[in-house]
C-alpha cells in the first residue's frame, strides 16, 4: 500500500514532459540554424575567452534562451574579485 | 446565389509533414462555411498527388484541372467542380499526372484574383513539404492555417513552416494552428503534448482542436463531409473552426480538464514540495 502511494506521488518523467524537452531544445536549434554540438563549442569558446582575461570563480554558464519565437544568449560568468 | 462578405479571403491550410489532416480540414471547413451559405472556392494544389476530390467525395465529377486552367486551355468557370450537397462550395481540382513546377506563385495569384469577386473564402489545400509547391500554394493567401498533430515530428515540421510564412508576407495575426489527432485521455495520462504545450512551442494563436476520432475514417470512406454527422467530436470541432473562421466569438474546446489520478499526483507534489 505504501509503495502503491508512494509510485503515486513520485514525479517520474512522463514521455510528455521528455516531448517537450526535446523539442524545446530541437526547436531553439532549428530557429537559429545551429546544431547541438556548435552550441557547445561556443559556449566553450565563451568561456576561454573570458578565463584569458579573469579569473573565472565558480561555474561558468553558457544558456541559449528562447522566448516566443525569439532566442538569446544567456552568458553568466562570474569573476574573482580582488 | 451572391457573396455574403465585401472583402474575400484567401487561407492557405499548410503542415509541412504530411499526413496530419491538412486535405481533411480543408474539405470539412470549407464544406462548413458553405453550408451556411458563404460562397466557398477550394483549390487543390497537390498536383500529382491529388486528395481533396477524394475527400470531398467529387472524383467524379472532375473534368478539368487547375493546370488546363493556367495553360488557358479551359476557362476557370468552367473547370470548377459544384458540390450538389453545398451548392455555395466550388472546387478547381488539381492536376494528377502533372508536378508542381508546372505552375508558379504568379500564376495562382492570378487565378485567386480571378475568383475574389465570386466568393468569400478562398481556399488552398497545400502540399506537404516546404518546396515549390508550398511556396505556390502560399502565394495568393491573405491567411494561413497551420495544421499538426500533438507529435514531436509534427510540430517540428509545423515550426518550421511558421518560420518560413513568418519570413514571407504573413503576420503572426494571420496565421492559425490547428491541433488535429488529439487524444484528451492520453494527455491526462501525461503521455501525450497538451494543447498548452503546443502553442507555448509554437507561439501562435490557437484556431481549433480536433480530437481523434474514428467517424473520420468512416466518412473519408463515404466521400461525406464529416460535419454532417451529428454525433461526431471532430465533426464539432470543424464546425468550431469554420464558425471562428467566418468571425463569430465561439470559445475552443480544448479537452484538458485534469482527470483525479492527474489531479492527485499535482497535489502530492506540490503538498510534498512544501515540507
Amino acid at each position: 500500500m505504501f509503495e502503491l502511494i508512494k509510485r503515486l506521488f513520485q514525479s517520474e518523467p512522463t514521455s510528455r514532459n521528455q516531448a517537450n524537452e526535446r523539442l524545446r531544445v530541437v526547436l531553439t536549434h532549428d530557429r537559429m540554424n545551429v546544431s547541438s554540438e556548435v552550441i557547445n563549442q561556443l559556449k566553450t569558446e565563451i568561456i576561454q575567452v573570458i578565463a584569458r582575461h579573469f579569473d573565472i570563480d565558480g561555474t561558468p554558464e553558457v544558456n541559449v534562451v528562447s522566448e516566443g519565437r525569439n532566442a538569446a544568449l544567456d552568458i553568466n560568468i562570474p569573476i574573482k574579485g580582488r | 446565389m451572391d457573396k455574403k462578405l465585401p472583402e474575400s479571403k484567401v487561407i492557405v491550410v499548410t503542415s509541412g509533414k504530411g499526413g496530419v489532416g491538412k486535405t481533411t480540414t480543408v474539405a470539412n471547413v470549407s464544406s462548413a462555411l458553405a453550408r451556411v451559405g458563404y460562397k466557398v472556392a477550394v483549390l487543390d494544389l497537390d498536383i500529382g498527388l491529388k486528395k481533396l476530390d477524394l475527400l470531398l467525395g467529387l472524383e467524379n465529377r472532375v473534368i478539368y484541372d487547375i493546370v488546363q486552367v493556367i495553360e488557358g486551355e479551359i476557362e476557370l468557370k468552367k473547370a470548377m467542380v459544384k458540390d450538389k450537397r453545398f451548392p455555395c462550395l466550388h472546387m478547381l481540382p488539381a492536376a494528377q499526372t502533372r508536378n508542381k513546377a508546372d505552375i508558379t506563385p504568379e500564376q495562382v495569384k492570378d487565378v485567386c484574383e480571378q475568383l475574389r469577386p465570386d466568393y468569400d473564402f478562398i481556399f488552398i489545400d497545400c502540399p506537404a513539404g516546404i518546396e515549390q509547391g508550398f511556396q505556390n500554394a502560399i502565394a495568393a493567401a491573405d491567411q494561413a492555417i497551420v495544421v499538426t498533430n500533438p507529435e514531436i515530428s509534427a510540430v517540428r515540421d509545423a515550426d518550421r513552416i511558421i518560420g518560413m510564412l513568418l519570413s514571407a508576407q504573413f503576420d503572426d495575426d494571420d496565421i492559425g494552428l490547428v491541433v488535429n489527432r488529439l487524444r484528451p485521455e492520453m494527455v491526462k495520462d501525461g503521455n501525450m503534448l497538451s494543447i498548452d504545450d503546443l502553442v507555448e512551442h509554437l507561439s501562435i494563436d490557437l484556431l481549433g482542436v480536433i480530437p481523434e476520432d474514428k467517424n473520420v475514417v468512416i466518412s473519408t470512406n463515404k466521400g461525406e463531409p464529416i460535419i454532417l454527422n451529428e454525433k461526431s467530436a471532430a465533426a464539432a470541432a470543424l464546425n468550431n473552426i469554420a464558425m471562428r473562421i467566418s468571425g463569430k466569438e465561439v470559445e475552443i474546446p480544448t479537452f484538458q480538464e485534469e482527470s483525479v489520478l492527474q489531479k492527485l499526483k499535482t497535489f502530492g507534489r506540490k503538498f510534498f514540495s512544501t515540507m
